[in-house]
């Protein structure tokens, strides 16, 4: 008898557990892992560098987004289970200019307050085998152009030739990936420890 | 039969909060669709470029800016006072989030950051006070919720056999136990993505300003079905995980609702009306009570009323208008109208 009543209690906590754990399990198949391109989906500017830490501490309350005023921040909405609802940036399809209100309105320490120059979301990197300058199919320069840091981040490697370079100062906003006119996109935004593994050089 | 005078009669404009509750629910609804689009003018507006704009777009500019137009000169700065939803949002100078976004992220990185912590400060002394008032008064799914509930209750004239199960109520402890478990092993906040309010509120900005809905709104499509076809407010009775820290922490509230049995006739509309399929018929609010007031609106004696007391009063038994306890008390009722004790 005793048997018994010990099977009941533990089919009957097990039926709770079950019936307690199905709205999470709901949400978390409704959202099934997907690989995640780190080329186009940067964090938004002073985010936390450990990713993992950057997922437990966001969330998800899109406050960064509705402040953004190009609308740069998207939100993983399909890809990855854990990382659903938290922001990205794509800038293939818009890059960050870098206005710091993300950051400020950020209720949690996932996105902090940090000064513009020391804003770490990657580096830029030129694929010099298939840059227009570079490879000598005419000048173009839009990357230097667009850039908001100026010269400090990326410039021209002589005035005279539109080869450009990526400096150190660079803080991988985006925007020369948005403005890049080649379809295949030659200037990438990397983590910046992964910078030089590709044929390129920070001087 | 005469009915005896009574120096408890409950304040006239408490059968009034009903409406008030309602005004509130569809202002902070209306308020949730209105922000994005609010965000979508910014935008248009840091773009300079009216011209290059879509008609479509060119007429939310157009609305949104006679809109705001008295209230601020730069509306590319001065409107990033007026953010977010009710799961984290700023108001001026003020942010608040929910105490269950605080403890799912406390919870997910197992730290203590303070700024945000504080956030929820002000909603958690007013839970408090008026325990679980956010479930009635201000929640975007309890909008949704009520009229679906609503739709259920037509239907249900109309003839259509739809599930009115009852669970355990303290099933939605469990949820948020396995929450927070979920959260600490898996390093997420697990429940933005399924605490109703947080993806009603979410689901509208993405609908609005990113451009479509996310999975985020299929999940509350099943929540709702679940709601017309299984249990009436089945989510927030059983599974809601906010509601739970919200009966929680506002165990001890000061505001409750109580009965006035002197003037009860046990009609039982009460019953029927509490979406939170309490019992205030038989004195069982408890911790679970949203003071929604919709109880204190349906009484046709006006027997309910609010009072200020940590606890409740307990059991006062039948009715006094009502016919149990007249057949309970025919000898005394016949003699002398003192409604006493039992």
């Amino acid at each position: 008898m005793s048997r018994r009543n010990a099977l009941k209690t533990l089919v009957s906590s097990a039926v709770l557990l079950a019936a307690g754990s199905t709205p999470f399990a709901v949400s978390y198949l409704l959202n099934p892992k997907q690989k995640i391109d780190p080329k186009k989906h940067l964090r938004p500017p002073g985010a936390i560098k450990d990713d993992h830490a950057f997922v437990a501490a966001c969330i998800g309350c899109g406050l960064c987004g509705e402040v953004c005023p190009p609308k740069c921040i998207k939100f993983h909405q399909r890809e990855g289970a854990g990382q659903v609802n938290t922001p990205y940036i794509n800038p293939e399809e818009k890059g960050c200019i870098l206005c710091n209100k993300c950051m400020e309105v950020c209720p949690t320490e996932s996105l902090t307050v940090v000064e513009r120059k020391n804003i770490d979301m990657g580096i830029a990197q030129i694929d010099r085998t298939a840059c227009y300058p570079w490879v000598d199919r005419g000048i173009c320069g839009a990357c230097v152009a667009a850039c908001p840091l100026g010269e400090r981040a990326i410039k021209f490697k002589h005035w005279h030739q539109y080869q450009p370079v990526v400096q150190k100062a660079c803080v991988g906003c985006g925007l020369c990936v948005e403005v890049c006119p080649h379809p295949s996109l030659p200037i990438r935004v990397v983590e910046r420890a992964s910078g030089s593994i590709t044929r390129h050089t920070v001087s | 039969m005469n009915k005896p005078t009574h120096k408890s009669k409950p304040f006239f404009l408490w059968k009034h909060l009903n409406k008030l509750r309602w005004i509130s629910l569809s202002v902070i609804f209306a308020m949730l669709i209105l922000i994005p689009f609010l965000h979508v003018y910014q935008t248009y507006v840091a773009a300079h470029g009216y011209d290059l704009l879509a008609p479509s777009e060119k007429r939310v500019y157009d609305v949104m800016e006679s809109l705001t137009e008295p209230f601020v000169a730069d509306p590319e700065k001065q409107l990033d006072g007026l953010k977010g939803n009710t799961w984290s949002g700023t108001f001026g100078s003020l942010q608040m989030s929910d105490p269950l976004a605080v403890l799912g992220q406390t919870a997910g990185s197992l730290k203590f950051y303070w700024p945000f912590i504080l956030t929820a400060l002000i909603p958690f002394i007013l839970t408090a006070l008026f325990g679980r008032f956010y479930c009635g008064w201000i929640c975007p799914a309890t909008f949704l919720y009520e009229l679906n509930s609503n739709l259920g209750m037509l239907l249900r004239k109309s003839g259509l056999k739809i599930g009115n199960k009852h669970f355990d109520k303290r099933l939605k402890y469990i949820v948020l136990a396995i929450g927070l478990v979920i959260a600490m092993i898996s390093g997420s906040v697990v429940f933005a993505s399924m605490y109703p309010p947080a993806v009603v509120g979410r689901e509208i900005y993405y609908a609005i300003a990113l451009g479509g809905f996310g999975t985020g709104a299929v999940y509350f499509l099943l929540t709702m079905l679940f709601e017309l076809l299984v249990a009436r407010r089945g989510f927030c009775r059983y599974l809601c995980p906010g509601g739970a820290l919200y009966s929680l922490i506002g165990h001890f509230r000061i505001f409750r609702i109580k009965r006035i049995v002197e003037e009860c006739t046990d009609c039982a509309k009460c019953n029927v009306v509490c979406e939170f399929g309490l019992d205030p018929l038989r004195d069982k609010f408890g911790q679970e009570c949203n003071n929604c007031t919709a109880c204190i609106a349906v009484c046709p004696t006006d027997a309910m009323t609010f009072y200020i007391s940590p606890k409740d009063i307990g059991a006062q038994g039948p009715g006094h208008l009502g016919p149990k306890y007249r057949r309970q008390h025919r000898s005394e009722y016949q003699n002398d109208q003192h409604g006493g004790d039992i």
